[in-house]
């Protein structure tokens, strides 16, 4: 058919036309960034004095360097469970949220609130809320006649902690996206369902959830992206302590490149992240590719 | 024609009504769903209960431990005091000109690549589409120097549109609004391209109606980042004339010592914004009735 | 590390006036204030200072610019606020980066070693040497001087001086029925105290200390450390010396202190501000930046100098004016600015508008000294006590990497995870690979 060879030829043309602002955009304000800091890592660089060039030598310390090691361990413990949890407790409040009763609206807005709010004022409420003497927590822990926990003073038990304050915080912007993708499931399909006799759970199950697929996709990439590059909540709160327990890959750069000034180790460690993050999303978006279905 | 027109109307034709009602007898006064809300709402606005009591409080109240979440002052006049203290109305209005125009960038160009990614085939899009994923994968610390140093080639310091032009398009936006236009039924795509109707008109008249949820949920998500960014315009700022919002508040913040009640009073009023932001976009979150007609 | 600031009534009419006015100031115009031209018509300078300071500091830089610029009629100096201190260090080093440094910047004094290496950094031995005669050094507390000297090279003018005494609580002693710290306190004394001053039921400490593992945490560490006659560092520098007897004895009272639950960790936010309000905290080693707040918090309170063992040495943390190179006019109009801000009448001016502590010996010797005792109940033992100031941390680049071992070190005692041998062993065992390491 002409038509489809026509439309075939010009789809080239056509496309790169309409990535063209996104390509000049990302690429000056993204690509070039990122190689630029590449090349930083090839150097000692502390960022005030001249730098020089010493090849692979910052990535060879890296590869010895425990302390690189266990921020490398704490943050795979953190992506791991933040990942899933924030995104099936996201999903069963998005189905809760997605119903047209009296103050709706309100339970929306509280939800999402969480994300709005500054990262300093969370770090702070959540320090007061896990303080060993002081806080809620053990106040209700004390008032359930279990023991008080140490929390973010427990270097066994802080990492948990920031699971399940940056869950907190970020469930409103995995629950808004899922709520988007709800608008998009037909809503006859449930009703035939539920005509056939399905339960609501088979149906949620077997229609919701699999029409839910790209947007699952997507957040899994994006949450694992952000997880693997947590910073913030532990700068607010824990600094990486106690005792390194919350140190996480990027807080560890921060620390080198800011704090000790080895801006060229910084930087390495940075593109060991990126390389990692890469990996991990491109093997994700295959097998989601592989098992999400799109168009109905 | 083959196929029955997917709506009950022709794609021009579509509106965006409120949905009809739910049937009578599903319309009790209470539902029990609030039951299982109000608690994930109250655990959702503790911090916020608690930024409003202790903006209210005075400076002494305000660093009680633990702290007061029921204000034993009212003092209002701190959030008069708060306005005054910093050029506010002048800093708000810096955020609103970032945002606004961020936001509407984003939803420009990330649409515009995000279809083409999602319904055109053009050489090396795979590639281009994972170059464009690797830009959020680096964490931003590493490349705010090589950032400020592109921006000062521009002769964009210190000016509001070296907080934008950094910021229009986000790869974020081409993701996620990739993933929603591959949710749309293509059929309805086609039907228009045999009419003849151009690329960008198909985007323009049948995608983007069909995407507000989508739309909307990047608008607010965009606005969030702008509106809270803090980093880039502490490196980008010097001059109190284009400060934005955050940057203006850190006024308020010593290292040591800080007047909280102050801090949370400003904080509570520059995140007024973002609240109504997200009511107002939160309407698109409504089936579009596209769907509502769907026949498989 | 020392961390400043209050918070905000930020007089920004006068602000605003300021960078209107000065024909530098970092506005409208594309130039901006740290272009290459340095001199106006007539040989009119234009200078930009950034600062951290917040509510009466932020005031006062204001005032005090406004008033040098009206007695120096061919310089202006344009203060400008570039958000916490905290952050100075990143945005100056971009800036420098970027070409555009401004000509003073306020910057910790533990980023001295750090800031020396940048070649725009100027060395402010010129002035010092050339205008001896006229220009007394030696009249700025040792600490200070010691602070910003790098190899030899002067990188800072001291801005902010200050160190750690003892705050205590009248309430909670007088309740436990003992009598308040005298300036011959030993650690023993301070020891009974803190014990007595604890009750876990009542959720009473003894003494808070910060334990977020920063410079915070390490620096009281050290003046325990000194008191018992310890050094940080070996005499030549190249090896750690604070695991010494006299180290383990001090991170020693520390564990005792913490065993019987005596300490409240504060996680850096200084939550021990509303408990030692509350009655909740008997002690604290703290200084005259947290002077308002105490004040406010409405405890009644009493200063006195450090418990001591061996003497009573206390650790000082003072800050820097940094000045960097945008040419000769400039550099000479900063200097003017710093040698005028740091002159012993202005000097009392702004430690009256801010609680801060005397830069130099000789602001003690103003007629109207006696002002700023009335104004800040308490505030003359730090002063005082600056002459116990008598060493300072090692001023050298690794020294961040240093301070984050010992950090850990004094937190893992503060949590009962390690005894003070080993984990002083820890940290010297990395202490020494640090200093291994040239430059």
């Amino acid at each position: 058919m002409t038509w489809a060879k026509r439309a075939l030829g010009s789809e080239h043309l056509a496309g790169w036309a309409f990535v063209a602002p996104a390509v000049i955009l990302i690429g000056l304000f993204g690509i070039f960034p990122i190689v630029w800091s590449g090349v930083i890592s090839f150097q000692a660089n502390d960022l005030t004095s001249p730098p020089h060039g010493v090849g692979f030598a910052n990535y060879r310390a890296l590869a010895k360097d425990p302390a690189f090691r266990t921020a490398a361990k704490h943050t795979l413990i953190y992506t791991v469970l933040f990942v899933p949890i924030s995104i099936a407790g996201a999903m069963a409040i998005a189905v809760a949220l997605n119903r047209r009763i009296r103050g709706i609206r309100f339970y929306r807005l509280a939800v999402f609130i969480p994300v709005v709010t500054s990262t300093v004022a969370t770090g702070i409420v959540f320090l007061w809320l896990l303080d060993p003497t002081f806080g809620l927590v053990n106040w209700i822990l004390h008032g359930l006649g279990l023991p008080q926990q140490k929390f973010l003073q427990d270097p066994n038990q802080a990492l948990y902690c920031i699971v399940a304050m940056t869950v907190w915080s970020w469930l409103g912007f995995d629950v808004i996206i899922y709520l988007a993708a709800l608008q998009g499931i037909p809503r006859d399909l449930l009703e035939a369902a539920e005509i056939d006799g399905a339960s609501k759970w088979s149906s949620f199950r077997t229609i919701v959830v699999p029409l839910l697929g790209p947007a699952t996709l997507f957040l899994t990439v994006w949450s694992t992206i952000n997880a693997l590059q947590l910073f913030d909540e532990i700068y607010v709160t824990t600094r990486g302590g106690p005792l390194s327990s919350t140190t996480v890959i990027v807080y560890y750069l921060y620390q080198q490149a800011f704090q000790f000034f080895n801006g060229g180790y910084g930087a390495a460690i940075a593109y060991v992240l990126f390389v990692a993050i890469l990996i991990v999303t491109v093997i994700q978006l295959w097998v989601g590719n592989r098992r999400v279905h799109y168009s109905s | 024609m083959t196929t029955e027109p997917l709506l009950g109307v022709p794609p021009q034709q579509f509106r965006l009504d409120p949905p009809p009602e739910e049937p009578r007898r599903r319309r009790l006064p209470f539902s029990p769903w609030h039951l299982a809300l109000m608690p994930i709402a109250a655990v959702m606005l503790l911090p916020l209960v608690w930024m409003v009591a202790v903006s209210l409080e005075t400076d002494a109240q305000s660093h009680a431990f633990p702290p007061l979440l029921f204000p034993k002052s009212f003092q209002f006049e701190n959030y008069k005091t708060a306005f005054n203290a910093v050029p506010f109305a002048h800093f708000f209005l810096n955020s609103l000109l970032y945002s606004l125009t961020t936001v509407a960038g984003n939803l420009l160009f990330c649409s515009l690549a995000a279809y083409a990614f999602a319904r055109m085939r053009f050489r090396g899009s795979n590639i281009l589409f994972v170059v464009f994923l690797a830009t959020l994968m680096v964490p931003f610390q590493v490349l705010i120097i090589p950032t400020f140093l592109i921006v000062k080639h521009l002769g964009m310091v210190d000016s509001v549109g070296g907080l934008i032009v950094p910021n229009l398009c986000n790869a974020f936006g081409i993701f996620l609004l990739r993933q929603f236009f591959r949710t749309l039924p293509i059929e309805l795509e086609e039907a228009a391209r045999i009419d003849g109707t151009s690329r960008l008109g198909i985007l323009f008249k049948i995608v983007l109606p069909l995407s507000l949820p989508a739309l909307a949920t990047l608008g607010i998500i965009q606005f969030m980042w702008s509106w809270n960014d803090f980093l880039w315009p502490l490196i980008i700022i010097n001059s109190d004339t284009h400060a934005p919002l955050q940057l203006g508040l850190s006024m308020f913040q010593g290292a040591h010592a800080q007047h909280w009640n102050l801090l949370m009073a400003a904080t509570v009023m520059s995140q007024l914004p973002m609240l109504i932001v997200f009511l107002f976009a939160q309407r698109w979150f409504v089936q579009s009735l596209a769907f509502s007609g769907m026949k498989q | 590390m020392k961390r400043r600031g209050i918070a905000a009534f930020a007089a920004l009419v006068l602000a605003a006036a300021s960078v209107a006015a000065g024909c530098g100031g970092s506005g409208k115009s594309s130039s901006s204030s740290s272009s290459a031209a340095s001199t106006g018509p007539s040989g009119h300078v234009s200078i930009t200072l950034w600062h951290g300071y917040t509510d009466a500091e932020q005031k006062a830089i204001n005032t005090l610019a406004s008033e040098f610029n009206a007695t120096h009629k061919n310089i202006t100096v344009t203060p400008h606020f570039y958000g916490n201190s905290d952050f100075a260090l990143q945005k100056v080093l971009t800036a420098i980066a970027g070409g555009k440094p401004p000509d003073l910047a306020y910057l910790y004094g533990s980023w001295a070693a750090n800031i020396a290496k940048s070649p725009k950094t100027v060395d402010l031995n010129e002035f010092i040497n050339r205008e001896k005669a006229t220009f007394n050094w030696n009249d700025f507390w040792p600490a200070e001087r010691e602070a910003a000297t790098v190899n030899g090279k002067v990188v800072g003018f001291p801005a902010l001086v200050d160190n750690l005494a003892l705050v205590y609580n009248k309430k909670m002693f007088a309740d436990a029925g003992l009598s308040p710290p005298t300036p011959d306190w030993t650690w023993s004394d301070f020891e009974n105290a803190a014990l007595k001053l604890t009750n876990p039921a009542q959720k009473k400490f003894g003494w808070a200390y910060v334990a977020d593992g920063s410079e915070d945490t390490v620096w009281r560490y050290w003046a325990l450390l000194w008191q018992a006659g310890g050094q940080i560092l070996s005499p030549d520098g190249k090896k750690a010396a604070f695991d010494s007897p006299a180290g383990v004895k001090a991170m020693s009272l520390i564990q005792r202190l913490a065993q019987a639950k005596a300490i409240y960790n504060d996680n850096g936010n200084q939550n021990y501000l509303g408990l030692f309000a509350s009655n909740h905290i008997g002690m604290l080693f703290t200084g005259p930046w947290d002077l308002t707040q105490i004040q406010d918090g409405g405890a009644a309170y009493g200063v006195q100098i450090l418990p001591g063992d061996q003497n009573h040495q206390t650790i000082s943390g003072p800050d820097n004016w940094v000045m960097f190179d945008n040419g000769d006019a400039r550099k000479q109009a900063s200097w003017e600015f710093l040698k005028w801000l740091s002159s012993p009448e202005i000097d009392l001016k702004w430690d009256i508008l801010t609680g801060a502590l005397p830069v130099r010996a000789a602001t003690l010797k103003q007629p109207d000294y006696r002002q700023f005792l009335d104004k800040y109940p308490g505030v003359g033992v730090w002063a005082d006590n600056l002459k116990n100031a008598t060493q300072v941390r090692p001023v050298i680049a690794s020294y961040p990497k240093i301070s984050s071992a010992v950090g850990e070190s004094v937190v893992s005692v503060l949590l009962g995870k390690a005894q003070p041998q080993q984990a002083l062993s820890s940290a010297s065992q990395k202490t020494n690979s640090i200093l291994a390491v040239p430059g």
